[in-house]
């Protein structure tokens, strides 16, 4: 199963792109898409989702356009989308009886579908109630569990561990991984401990573009042996801010500990090489490939 | 006062940026057009039984004004309302409750927004109302005076006096919205009372709130002296006759006497005080004091979630099998459970009430104002119908599950139907026993009108307010025996075939433009 989207433009406006000449094949596994606020991110979830028209481009899944035919992926489509509501008046069976209609799922074992699901995502206790009176958790969680009824063969996260606690955050990522053998998931978030969990490959736009695309590896490859640590005063840290990119810092006492890229390969007096993180690369690429 | 001015701009700015609005200002534009009707016309705005003013600057100016107040009073309530809701929806209430301003400052913010959002469109109407001047005369001198004091003395303390009734049914009312539009319907009706058929005094003239009073008196006395009637009736409003023939007279305006001003003053005053008495009970946004029991039951702490986070996960190997089944009678089921839970349980005793009425009443009673009025106490369920998934930010599942505009917008428009059908039994039933096919017909088709109109709107407009003033408009007018607005053919036609084609097409349109909006929307999002 493969998802190849080639030269996929949109644009809203004169003056506002969402998607420049975008391309990039998607294949089984999980392709955790990072980028920050405006990168695209969100407009290559809704093209994909069929929500959106691209301005320009195609979209083919196994070779069948989905621009032209959206039903064809519609069938087999799980979407979570980042800013989803519910209709606060339906209990939570009622609305994923209600979804799976939408789905186009029914048949007997649908409400046994339904409580495994309410089930996994610890819904039962509160099935019964109005999801107006659910907490931003609990309809975060109703919002996995909808998006799993139709046995879906490609997967679309924007942004699902919101409003989830730590805990709520590592079962997710648990069910992404388990889903993953049988399907494409696309998965977006701000938080890169989140994708460098459990992506199989990394998508990292800006500005529309996808800048690089890899597995972890070979995306932290990018920034191997460019990452340091040093501690500094804070008219040192103005300086090194000035000469290289700095990733983090942390203060301790009078002092600042800053991890930094350097931009030139070479490094400041008495710093220490460490071991580069996806988020090194990120923040690599979107300070330097613009 | 910089702050109350701020939030003024920006409550303004928010109303009047919506296609909603200027769908309204485009409505504006033809309803002012047609305050002045060509001499061949077949009704009237304002006559006194076979007579009728020459146009003049007075007569237009006045006329104009005149039913710029009314029409605007009835409709700007609708229009306005909600503004505080807004803040509640967005959050941006809980905001405002945390900075110093005052809870009058807050309301007296918002009524002067709504009134700055109704004077935009009364602005409208008078430069039309000039430009209409000199389409429909010809020599007849342009006197400006007879254009300004006329909306100045009976539109703006009318519209001021809306203004704050919508604060006041907001703020005792709060989300009640169908609570807030029965009452209105009955209070316009009570204040219109005072508008015709009053003699002239001081007190009639106080108890005025749209001023007009006064003008009609003017013109009932100008044909009685001229023509040595003693007509005592006005027929004010759109007014059809077949008959073409009305005797002329030449109407100079009124004079703005020291009590009529008075009179105008006090009702600006009556509104401002009506605001400050308000802000005395005003919530500023504290639900939990304001409706404790309510808001008790959605007070996330009160919901046993367990511990909280997923349990054993989502083991998917052990689900079901998918079987699929791309019939839509699920989503009719689950939308017509949206419709029925639609607004307070106790309103359905309301309801029943007035169906178990349609059975025994006067079968005319029943058919021209129960059934309207059943149905537009329903107005809130129809309003959200093809716009609840937008507001509700559920049209990310909608659009893009298998086939949307095929099987959901069909859903949403059947339940609809068949609650509106179900509604107006009754009536049907009666006619039907009656023999009368043409009744039966043109409820049904009447239903399907209040469905399609409701969907087409909110569709097009992506909001509510739009549907629910055009439906409380031709409520109104059908309860006034407006043939013009009789969508359940309940009142006398000379065709009634005419009639049920006309709302045939008139149907199928609205049909067409929610089906081929819809479709460029689920792909456009």
């Amino acid at each position: 199963m493969a998802l190849e989207i080639r030269n996929l433009t949109k644009q809203y406006n004169k003056h506002k792109t969402g998607l420049s000449n975008y391309s990039i094949t998607i294949e089984r596994g999980i392709l955790g898409l990072l980028g920050p606020n405006g990168a695209g991110k969100s407009t290559l979830m809704k093209i994909i989702a069929t929500i959106s028209k691209p301005t320009t481009g195609t979209l083919f899944l196994d070779g069948e356009d989905i621009v032209k035919n959206p039903d064809n992926i519609r069938k087999i489509l799980g979407y979570l989308p980042q800013d989803f509501g519910v209709y606060p008046n339906l209990n939570a069976y009622e609305f994923l009886e209600y979804i799976a209609a939408l789905k186009g799922v029914g048949g007997p074992d649908l409400r046994k579908r339904i409580d495994m699901l309410l089930d996994g995502v610890n819904l039962t206790a509160d099935a019964k109630r109005p999801i107006g009176t659910y907490s931003g958790g609990m309809k975060q969680r109703i919002g996995i569990a909808q998006a799993l009824l139709n046995d879906p063969k490609v997967l679309i996260f924007d942004e699902p561990t919101v409003g989830l606690d730590p805990e709520e955050r590592v079962r997710f990522r648990q069910l992404i991984s388990d889903l993953a053998n049988d399907c494409i998931i696309i998965l977006s978030s701000h938080i890169v401990s989140d994708i460098e969990a459990i992506a199989d490959e990394v998508a990292i736009m800006q500005n529309g573009a996808l800048l690089e695309k890899g597995t972890q590896p070979d995306i932290v490859k990018l920034v191997e042996g460019k990452v340091f640590e040093t501690i500094l005063d804070s008219q040192q840290l103005n300086d090194l801010k000035a000469r290289h990119l700095v990733i983090d810092t942390s203060r301790q006492k009078d002092q600042t500990r800053a991890r930094y890229i350097t931009r030139n390969h070479e490094p400041e007096a008495g710093s220490v090489a460490v071991n580069a993180t996806l988020e090194d690369a990120y923040l690599f690429l979107t300070h330097t490939k613009a | 006062m910089k702050y109350i001015y701020s939030i003024i701009k920006a409550d303004y700015l928010q109303r009047t940026r919506s296609y909603s609005f200027l769908i309204t200002l485009a409505i504006t534009i033809y309803a002012a057009y047609s305050f002045v009707p060509p001499p061949t016309a077949s009704y009237t705005t304002l006559n006194v039984v076979g007579y009728k003013g020459i146009y003049n600057s007075a007569w237009v100016g006045h006329v104009s004004a005149m039913m710029t107040t009314i029409m605007l009073s009835l409709y700007g309530f609708f229009l306005i309302n909600g503004g505080i809701k807004k803040d509640v929806d967005t959050g941006i209430g809980q905001i405002i409750a945390t900075t110093p301003i005052t809870n009058f400052g807050y309301l007296l913010s918002k009524f002067l927004s709504n009134f700055f959002v109704l004077l935009t469109i009364s602005v409208l109407t008078f430069l039309i109302s000039i430009v209409m001047f000199f389409v429909r005369t010809s020599g007849s001198p342009f006197i400006i005076g007879d254009f300004i004091l006329p909306f100045v003395f009976f539109a703006i303390p009318a519209l001021f006096t809306v203004s704050a009734l919508a604060i006041v049914a907001e703020v005792f009312l709060g989300r009640k919205l169908i609570l807030q539009y029965i009452i209105f319907f009955f209070l316009f009706g009570a204040l219109m009372a005072n508008v015709v058929g009053h003699k002239s005094s001081t007190i009639n003239t106080f108890i005025d709130t749209f001023g007009v009073n006064t003008m009609t008196n003017s013109v009932k006395d100008k044909v009685n002296t001229q023509y040595h009637e003693h007509i005592d009736a006005v027929n004010l409003g759109f007014t059809f006759s077949k008959k073409h023939r009305f005797k002329t007279f030449e109407w100079d305006g009124i004079s703005w006497t020291g009590v009529f001003i008075a009179s105008r003053l006090m009702w600006i005053c009556i509104a401002f005080g009506l605001v400050y008495f308000s802000s005395f009970s005003f919530h500023r946004f504290d639900f939990k004091q304001a409706s404790g029991k309510k808001k008790k039951a959605m007070a996330p702490a009160n919901i046993s979630h367990t511990n909280g986070t997923f349990a054993a996960g989502i083991n998917v190997s052990l689900l079901p099998p998918v079987v699929t089944d791309y019939s839509i009678f699920p989503f009719v089921k689950t939308e017509l459970l949206l419709l029925i839970r639609k607004g307070p349980k106790w309103f359905w005793l309301v309801n029943g009430g007035l169906w178990i009425s349609m059975l025994f009443v006067k079968f005319d009673i029943a058919y021209s104002y129960l059934l309207p009025i059943l149905l537009f106490l329903q107005v809130t369920r129809w309003s959200e119908l093809a716009t609840k998934e937008v507001t509700n930010r559920l049209h990310y599942f909608t659009w893009s599950s298998y086939k949307p505009l095929q099987r959901m917008l069909p859903s949403q428009l059947l339940a609809a139907f068949i609650m509106a059908v179900a509604l107006a039994l009754p009536v049907i039933l009666r006619s039907a026993a009656a023999g009368s096919v043409y009744s039966v017909v043109n409820i049904i088709n009447g239903a399907a009108f209040v469905v399609l109109l409701a969907a087409s709107l909110g569709i097009v407009t992506g909001g509510k307010k739009l549907f629910e003033i055009l439906f409380f408009f031709f409520t109104y007018l059908i309860t006034q025996k407006m043939p013009l607005a009789d969508y359940l053919g309940a009142l006398p036609h000379d065709s009634p075939i005419g009639l049920i084609s006309i709302m045939l097409m008139l149907n199928v349109f609205l049909g067409a433009v929610s089906f081929s909006v819809r479709s460029w929307q689920v792909r456009h999002l």
